[in-house]
């Protein structure tokens, strides 16, 4: 298994590399904002929700204005929801490579992983420019984005084996995914901070593996003490998401071919 | 010691047509035990050696197998049952050009389309200029290839195929490529490598004029069976007999 799981790594680097670039790269041709789409998609969201949750509901954020509040949430929510959608469609979209050519089909949603990361990174450049502009001291522990972003992409690999053989199967994952997206974001502290959930179905909660995840970027940013916990919890169910994902897209590998 | 380089034994392939989509069809049937899909059995207990250096040709009516057997050889689909060996790199002709992306240039889908059949940076780069003085195209290389006509980028699929340093080449009806003069270049370049004696060609086609002055060695397949394996010139017979029964 550990083998299985590294020879796309090791002898398909390139491929690997290639796939991700036409992602990158094919993705905003013909469009007039071109590249600057990855960091302009994100504003106008923060936009709209910074309006509906700091102005109507008012939600109170402690020192942080809500809108970075919001920022630290929602650039990981993105990325997450962004590479999932994609992943779903990933292997049908390739259905003529995967009815022609031989390689490890995980490489396709890996690729999606990888290239969507790419936006993040450049949304995370937006982010720092944000605190420096709002005042705010930049400090150390953001560091620690760094093992919350490995874990974010662990949990994020299993989903998106998952999905993109499964829809390759029934179409429905497609749409099934889009609908368990929308309803995963506000079972995760994105919009609203964690303390207004109520306390007697916090264990249930945090149940979710973002939770961990989005709270341990908040505290990484804003330097506050982190829930260990919730994080421990969240690297145990990203890595059996992970090990299971990667089980079943390897099972359902040899008939790729024939059911597409 | 055997030379072969594609070995198979008694391969089956079977299929399942799913004829029940929805879920309220699938549902009673599937309650109801019984089977959801139909079996169709593409090849049929096939057991046959591809040599070293040998150019064979499969040849066959529509639905005889022969595009489910390519399948295997290039190792997209396994077999039902049996055992397929296959010991050194393919490179798959078969509709070539699998795998662009029409966003993108014509020099950076070759490297895309190379990586795709397994080569790595090095390499391409090393056959990069060929790659672009065999498909013509050297003045359209850094346009889109959405802006190419299917002609253009089928010429440049193909040069991407041979140029990979495969040793067995599946070739799937691709001389259908382009104009005849390029369709002339394929098959000269063809000749040339089975003359080197070196690699393994698999030539898939219903042309019987090229089959029979490109290959040694014809496959007839019918029904997923092999009905007759030898010289062009007996094995066109036997379909000549097939196809007017």
């Amino acid at each position: 298994m550990l083998r299985q799981f590294l020879i796309p790594l090791l002898y398909y680097k390139y491929l690997s590399s290639q796939l991700i670039l036409r992602d990158i790269k094919g993705r905003y041709k013909q469009s007039i904002l071109g590249y600057a789409w990855i960091v302009f998609n994100p504003l106008v969201q923060l936009l709209v929700y910074s309006f509906v949750f700091s102005v109507i509901f008012k939600f109170e954020t402690n020192e942080v204005p809500y809108s970075i509040f919001l920022f630290v949430g929602l650039l990981p929510w993105i990325y997450f929801q962004t590479s999932l959608t994609a992943s779903a469609l990933v292997l049908v979209d390739n259905s003529n490579l995967l009815k022609k050519v031989s390689f490890p089909r995980e490489v396709l949603p890996y690729s999606i992983v990888f290239s969507k990361s790419v936006d993040l990174f450049f949304s995370l450049f937006l982010l720092a420019i944000f605190l420096m502009f709002f005042k705010l001291p930049i400090p150390l522990s953001v560091f620690y984005i760094i093992p919350l972003f490995i874990l974010q992409v662990i949990l994020m690999l299993g989903l998106s084996l998952f999905l993109s053989a499964a829809n390759l199967f029934y179409r429905d994952i497609q749409y099934v995914t889009n609908l368990m997206l929308l309803m995963w974001m506000y079972l995760t502290p994105v919009v609203y901070p964690i303390s207004l959930v109520p306390e007697n179905y916090l264990w249930l909660y945090k149940l979710n593996p973002m939770v961990g995840i989005i709270e341990g970027y908040r505290s990484a940013v804003f330097n506050t003490s982190f829930d260990s916990s919730s994080i421990l919890l969240s690297v145990l169910i990203s890595i059996s998401v992970f090990l299971i994902g990667f089980f079943i897209f390897k099972k359902g590998e040899r008939v790729f071919a024939d059911i597409v | 010691m055997s030379n072969f380089v594609i070995q198979l034994s008694k391969v089956t392939k079977k299929f399942y047509l799913q004829e029940d989509k929805t879920f309220k069809e699938f549902l009673p049937n599937f309650l109801l035990g019984k089977s959801w899909a139909k079996e169709l059995t593409a090849l049929d207990n096939l057991s046959f050696v591809i040599e070293k250096g040998e150019t064979i040709g499969i040849i066959g009516k529509n639905g005889s197998g022969k595009s489910t057997l390519l399948k295997l050889m290039a190792g997209v689909t396994a077999p039902s049952s049996g055992e397929i060996k296959v010991s050194e790199r393919v490179a798959p002709l078969i509709e070539v050009g699998a795998g662009f992306h029409h966003e993108l240039t014509g020099y950076e889908n070759i490297f895309l389309n190379a990586a795709i059949l397994g080569m790595h940076k090095k390499e391409i780069e090393e056959v990069v200029d060929n790659i672009i003085d065999f498909s013509e195209l050297r003045e359209f290389i850094h346009v889109p290839v959405k802006r190419y006509s299917s002609g253009m980028y089928m010429r440049l699929g193909f040069a991407v195929a041979i140029h990979v340093n495969a040793q067995i080449l599946l070739v799937d009806e691709v001389l259908a490529v382009g104009d005849s003069a390029f369709q002339k270049k394929c098959l000269d370049y063809l000749r040339g490598i089975k003359k080197d004696k070196d690699k393994t060609i698999v030539f898939v086609s219903h042309s019987e004029e090229s089959v029979k002055s490109f290959c040694d060695r014809v496959i007839l397949l019918d029904h997923g069976k092999i009905i007759k394996d030898g010289e062009p010139e007996i094995v066109f017979k036997t379909y000549h007999q097939i196809l007017k029964i």
